[in-house]
């Protein structure tokens, strides 16, 4: 269970490795994205989250 | 007529066929867009626009509905609930209102719903729980109102559930925070009450959740990092109150966002343990303390915002070691001591706004290692020195903002090529020496704030190519010489403020070209002649000019106007 191996390591946590998650393309690499909430409004950042990245394509970690 | 509708067989094809009539005819704006829906020219309403029909059970019949960004208005009718086989319904971007109707839950094959993006009220209809195949809920930006129905939690797939920026009062329902196959719950401007629930960690399934801009009140449950399943959590602008839990740094979170809150205590330093921050958002609470050192650690973080608390103490030199942030906000707190030589290791960064604390020291010469920099503001600070000659470096800055510290010195030629400026401010300092000419080569700076300085000799001519110049406050200086003529060249000054400072001559008539110019303060200076009195000079009133006692105008007490009224 990932959630007691976590409470077992402490807190804290790390980036997606994003290891052989993009199926056949590489390389790799962990980006943030931003996630749209609602309507846009001028001043309000998108929460960001975590997907990995080969060329064009995004995959979920 | 009658044997028509007994029979069988044509009865489930019209009723679909009917049902879609009847919607047509609730809806309005259609002259355009649902010109096929004509049952008496094409009765086959599978041809129909945004009418998708498969076959289920050896019939064809109606499976989806896609009349998104059509520009509808109107209302959805209740026999929306006779196309029992829809599996998805999409009407968002319209321009809908009234009610959704209670018959939508008879369509319980339906897997997709989005009415987002319209204007109707009322509440969810409790039939919803109905609908028992439904995995996306999207009714963001509506006036629904009432509660959020708790029979939400008796639909067994749901994965998305979008409320945002609607009207709903009341609690979220804590039935359905025991939903383990629930993705995403959006529930950010509304007006919900209530606390945060310790419960929301059994969402073990869910990677977004946001609550933003409501009036949730209590604390941030203990049991918090229990939510490892959380990608983003978005907490802000509510009325949390108490200390950040040190179990937050169990989250696995890309964004924390607890900005706008009541939060007390210190920034726990275990958020630094916490790498797979993107951004850390802390702003606007009532926190206390240092920033701790250990943040430094956040290597993958792109924006850090600490401003609007009570924060105390130096601003750590770790933080150089975000190599990743583009936004650092700190601005007012009650930080002391330098700004940290370290910040120019942030190759990335973009905007940095210290603004309202008591830093001292002078800007550190590599800051111009920044060359991302866009905005740069310290104002309400205590800083001294002068301006680095390195600043010429900083092509990308639009923003520039050192007023209200004690800086000295002259103003460099070399801001003149920092071309993207916007906003030069640097009021309320101890600059002296002339405005170099190079500051009108500036053409896409809006406003230009050099007031309250010790600045002298004349205003350049060059101040005439400053063409998208909407502000120019020169005001509380020693300036002397006259107006150049070429300041009436200017169409978009709106704000003209040269007062208490040594100008003579002649007010150049053709600042009167200057159209959208609507205030002006030429007063405490020596200007002789006569005001000009057409055009936008028929706006200003006279304590615009007082304070020269050689100026003649249309005031009570002018040199030409020597007869006051009894």
């Amino acid at each position: 269970d990932m959630t007691q191996q976590k409470k077992l390591n402490g807190p804290g946590s790390a980036p997606p490795s994003c290891r052989s998650k993009c199926g056949w393309c590489n390389p790799c690499h962990p980006v943030h994205v931003p996630v749209q909430p609602g309507l846009i409004i001028r001043l309000e950042y998108y929460p960001e989250a975590w997907r990995c990245k080969c060329g064009n394509k995004l995959f979920l970690p | 007529l009658t044997m028509l509708v007994l029979s069988p067989f044509a009865f489930s094809l019209t009723e679909e066929g009917q049902a879609l009539m009847a919607m047509k005819s609730s809806f309005n704006n259609i002259a355009d867009v649902l010109l096929d829906w004509d049952d008496v020219h094409n009765d086959d309403f599978c041809s129909w626009r945004g009418v998708f029909c498969d076959n289920v059970t050896l019939t064809l019949t109606v499976v989806s509905l896609n009349l998104s960004c059509l520009n509808l208005g109107g209302e959805i009718s209740p026999a929306i609930g006779d196309l029992r086989n829809l599996q998805s319904i999409d009407l968002q971007g319209n321009k809908l209102t009234g009610q959704i109707p209670d018959e939508i839950g008879n369509c319980g094959e339906l897997v997709h719903l989005d009415l987002s993006d319209n204007q109707l009220y009322g509440d969810i209809p409790f039939s919803v729980s109905k609908l028992k195949l439904l995995e996306f809920l999207n009714l963001k930006n509506n006036q629904l109102t009432g509660p959020i129905p708790s029979t939400l939690s008796q639909i067994p797939n749901l994965k998305t559930i979008d409320l945002a920026r609607n009207k709903f009062i009341g609690e979220i329902p804590r039935l359905l925070y025991w939903n383990e196959v629930l993705q995403y719950l959006g529930l950010r401007g509304n007006m919900l009450t209530g606390i945060l629930s310790p419960d929301i960690c059994q969402l073990t399934g869910l990677w977004y959740f946001d609550v933003r801009g409501n009036n949730l009140t209590g604390t941030i449950p203990e049991s918090i990092g229990n939510c490892t399943s959380f990608e983003i959590f978005d907490i802000s602008y509510n009325q949390i109150t108490g200390e950040i839990p040190y179990n937050i740094g169990f989250l696995q979170v890309a964004t924390l966002s607890l900005q706008g809150n009541r939060l007390t205590g210190k920034i726990p330093e275990v958020i630094g343990l916490m790498q797979a921050l993107a951004i850390l958002d802390l702003s606007e609470n009532l926190l206390v303390g240092p920033i701790p050192p250990i943040l430094g650690n956040l290597s993958f973080t792109g924006k850090l915002y600490l401003h609007g608390n009570m924060l105390t103490g130096s601003i750590p030199p770790e933080l150089g070691n975000m190599s990743k942030l583009s936004y650092l906000q700190l601005n007012d707190n009650q930080l002391v001591g330098e700004i940290p030589n370290e910040f120019g290791k942030l190759e990335h960064l973009f905007e940095l706004n210290l603004a309202n604390n008591r830093l001292n020291g002078s800007i550190p010469h590599n800051i111009s290692s920044c060359t991302s920099l866009n905005q740069f503001n310290v104002h309400g600070n205590q800083l001294s020195g002068s301006i680095p000659l390195s600043f010429r470096n900083l092509e990308s800055l639009t923003y520039l903002n050192l007023s209200a510290n004690n800086f000295k010195g002259i103003i460099p030629v070399e801001l003149g090529r920092i071309i993207n400026l916007d906003t030069l401010d640097l009021s309320s300092n101890n600059f002296s020496g002339h405005v170099p000419a190079s500051v009108g080569s500036l053409e896409h700076l809006l406003t230009l704030n050099l007031s309250r300085n010790h600045l002298d000799g004349p205003l350049s001519a060059e101040f005439g190519n400053l063409r998208s110049i909407q502000i120019i406050d020169m005001s509380f200086n020693n300036l002397s010489g006259s107006i150049p003529p070429e300041i009436g060249q200017l169409q978009n000054l709106a704000s003209l403020i040269l007062n208490n400072n040594d100008l003579h001559g002649k007010i150049p008539e053709q600042l009167t070209n200057c159209f959208s110019l609507s205030s002006m303060n030429f007063s405490y200076n020596n200007f002789t002649g006569v005001v000009p009195s057409s055009k936008n000079f028929t706006r200003f009133p006279a304590d615009s000019f007082f304070g020269n006692p050689l100026l003649c105008g249309n005031w009570v007490g002018s040199i030409c106007r020597p007869y006051l009224p009894k």
